[in-house]
């Protein structure tokens, strides 16, 4: 299995829910930005799993050398990587911060999906996995840059499954809504709302073993965007959301 | 700088309820600039103390020091961050055939807070705290330095830190030793006993076992005060197991445990429905002596079945009220405060008792002294503070204490016995309730 983003929260309950599922995997090659305290991780595979793993460093802020990773392919892709950055006005008007919040969502992250994908597709066979978010549903003045590299990653992902079909490569497309984790740690979220990393690694999980193309984490999000995204655009400019 | 994130949080007894803010981080960088940024700091593990000791102005979550670190297969030690559940340990060394020396009633309790009680199980007379099996742990200070803490090292520090309630700084990580076992099963034996002097006795007559404990119901009167079920138990050897169960020793089966789905309404729970619930429970082992083999789940982790056992107690709490009483006259101090309870009328299911055996003078903020220890539960009501008065009073009496990961109200001559824990950076609701009152 790779993981894209393994210091993600969710990335690591997912591999726990499926090493706990008894799933088998032979090495998990996990790429992280900060290989320190993904060794960490690692570790504790190795105690509660026995779990043979890799720590590879991947910075998606930096230029990306693929021949290092040329050796690696597996049929199960797992990526939870993002950046929230700001969505204040501050945040708005820092072209630095812009510029990361679309290069980890978006830009520098689509060559890399597309680097797993293809060696998928030349096995004939495998699932990528790919957490976007509810915030790239529509475009909301809070965090409209946020959602709007959000917005191209699901584009890209409903493209990637298309054309993917007839080559036997699945993708499935998460989107949580609010979730309990350290990206959003001091955020006033509602409680009822907000999903753990846990009952996202079983939500993402099952959605993985049925074959589900997209899904959200918890089934009150589906009907919350539904709405969000059928108010009217005059009303909607209006709204502060 | 996102903005401070103020929450409703209270621990297991529901009881109080603040709103504070809670801090979580796994990087320890990120943990030291919090110390260094606020004061009226503690730790917090899973929330299962019943009272405010793990509560403040600024409350620091384990639960993202959630990672195991190391595993001596061959010796049995095992090492891992602080936030690390009892249960998430099970289940990675039961398997391999090893168990934790020393385990509370419940299993959903972090490393970290083992190590701020210094927990105590049915084999305190035999075994003693959890401390008695810790090698090492890592704990950050008010100066924002980690040190390495043990027997050898920074000796002050490991010995008020166990049982010192989290006023000394924030543990990280813990290494300690583990028990064998040949198989996931204990050798249970329950023994009823009609009144109190049958259960001192039994317990007398079980000093060689490993594991003692007894379940007394606390609204008999009379003749039959003291009205209890000694269990006393082993781990069971591969070859004493019945021949299903010897293929797969080490592993138990999976079970579904229900859920208590929301507060139950104030009127359901009363006296009589204790006493019945009591009556049941006394009544359904039919003979005196009964033998048998079950799972260490069930054995130390009845409750723990049940998911969110607390809300039977409804939205206004309730306390775990837990003293010892020390053995020269703590038959007699029992007696005093079963009375008390039976009179009062506010019942307590599963009131627990047990004896404790010496303790160890090293570990000198442990709560544990050899003698009687009794631990009800009470539900929050107007009555409620008048019979924590009462049963303080004899407690005092009797020249006993209460267990400071229970304690919500209880005087503070009882409760204040922490020595080398006095520092302004790390603070609980519990700890200035003490200091404030004494």
């Amino acid at each position: 299995m790779i993981i894209l983003g393994s210091n993600s929260e969710i990335s690591q309950a997912f591999i726990e829910k499926a090493l706990e599922a008894n799933e088998k995997y032979s090495t998990i090659y996990l790429f992280t930005s900060n290989k320190e305290t993904t060794e960490k991780f690692a570790k504790h595979l190795d105690v509660k799993f026995l779990q043979q793993t890799e720590v590879i460093e991947l910075d998606l802020r930096s230029e990306i050398d693929y021949t290092k990773f040329d050796y690696i392919s597996s049929d199960l892709l797992f990526c939870a990587t993002g950046y929230l950055g700001e969505g204040t006005e501050e945040g708005l008007y820092d072209q630095k911060n812009t510029e990361l919040i679309i290069d980890i969502n978006y830009a520098k992250l689509v060559p890399v999906l597309t680097f797993f994908a293809k060696k998928m597709e030349r096995q004939r066979a495998g699932t990528m996995i790919v957490l976007s978010s509810v915030a790239g549903e529509r475009g909301r003045q809070s965090n409209f840059i946020y959602g709007s590299a959000k917005a191209g990653l699901t584009a890209y992902l409903s493209g990637l499954r298309n054309y993917m079909f007839e080559r036997k490569v699945h993708v499935l497309t998460i989107k949580p809504g609010f979730m309990d984790t350290k990206m959003t740690e001091g955020l006033p979220l509602n409680p009822k709302l907000t999903a753990t990393p846990k009952q996202a690694a079983e939500a993402i999980y099952k959605a993985y073993k049925s074959g589900k193309n997209v899904a959200y984490i918890l089934p009150i999000w589906r009907i919350i965007m539904l709405i969000i995204k059928n108010i009217p655009e005059f009303i909607f400019k209006k709204l502060k959301l | 700088m996102k903005p401070n994130f103020i929450q409703k949080v209270t621990n297991w007894g529901n009881f109080p309820v603040v709103e504070k803010e809670i801090k979580s981080e796994d990087s320890l960088q990120k943990i030291i600039n919090f110390v260094d940024n606020s004061n009226e700091i503690i730790a917090r593990g899973n929330g299962r103390c019943y009272g405010d000791a793990s509560l403040s102005e600024h409350i620091f979550s384990t639960k993202r020091l959630n990672k195991f670190i190391s595993f001596d297969r061959l010796n049995g030690v095992l090492e891992c961050e602080s936030g690390v559940l009892l249960s998430e340990i099970l289940q990675v060394i039961v398997p391999q055939g090893y168990f934790l020396f020393v385990t509370p009633g419940t299993k959903f309790i972090t490393v970290g807070g083992a190590i701020a009680s210094d927990v105590h199980g049915k084999n305190h007379h035999a075994e003693g705290c959890f401390s008695e099996y810790l090698i090492s742990f890592s704990l950050l200070n008010e100066n924002g330095d980690v040190l390495q803490c043990s027997q050898t090292e920074n000796v002050e520090k490991f010995w008020s830190t166990i049982g010192g309630m989290g006023l000394t700084g924030i543990i990280l990580s813990a290494k300690f030793k583990l028990k064998n076992i040949e198989t996931a099963y204990i050798r249970q034996e329950s023994i009823k006993a009609e009144n109190l002097d049958e259960i001192f006795k039994l317990f007398d007559e079980s000093e060689n076992w490993t594991y003692n404990v007894a379940w007394i119901d606390c609204l008999q009167t009379g003749n039959n005060i003291g009205r209890s079920i000694l269990m006393r138990g082993e781990h069971a050897f591969r070859h004493q197991l019945p021949k299903n169960l010897q293929d797969n020793p080490l592993r138990l089966k999976k079970k579904l445990n229900p859920t208590v789905p929301f507060y139950f309404p104030n009127f359901l729970l009363n006296n009589l429905t204790v006493k019945i619930f009591n009556l049941l429970y006394f009544n359904k082992q039919r003979n005196k002596e009964v033998k048998s083999y079950i799972d260490y789940e069930t054995f130390f982790y009845p409750l723990d079945a049940i998911n969110d056992w607390n809300k039977i107690y409804g939205k206004s709490g309730f306390i775990q009220y837990q003293m010892v009483i020390p053995k020269e006259k703590g038959k007699e101090g029992m007696r005093k405060i079963l009375e008390t309870i039976a009179k009062s009328g506010n019942g307590s299911f599963l009131a627990v008792l047990k004896l404790f055996g010496e303790n160890n003078p090293n570990a000198y903020n442990s709560f544990p002294v050899e003698g009687y220890t009794l631990a009800l539960d009470f539900k929050v009501n107007a009555k409620l503070k008048n019979l924590v008065e009462k049963l303080d009073k004899i407690v005092e009496e009797y020249g006993g204490r209460i267990y400071l990961s229970k304690d919500s109200m209880s005087k503070s001559s009882l409760t204040n016995y922490l020595q080398n824990v006095q520092n302004p950076k790390f603070v609980s609701m519990q700890h200035k309730r003490i200091i404030n009152n004494n």
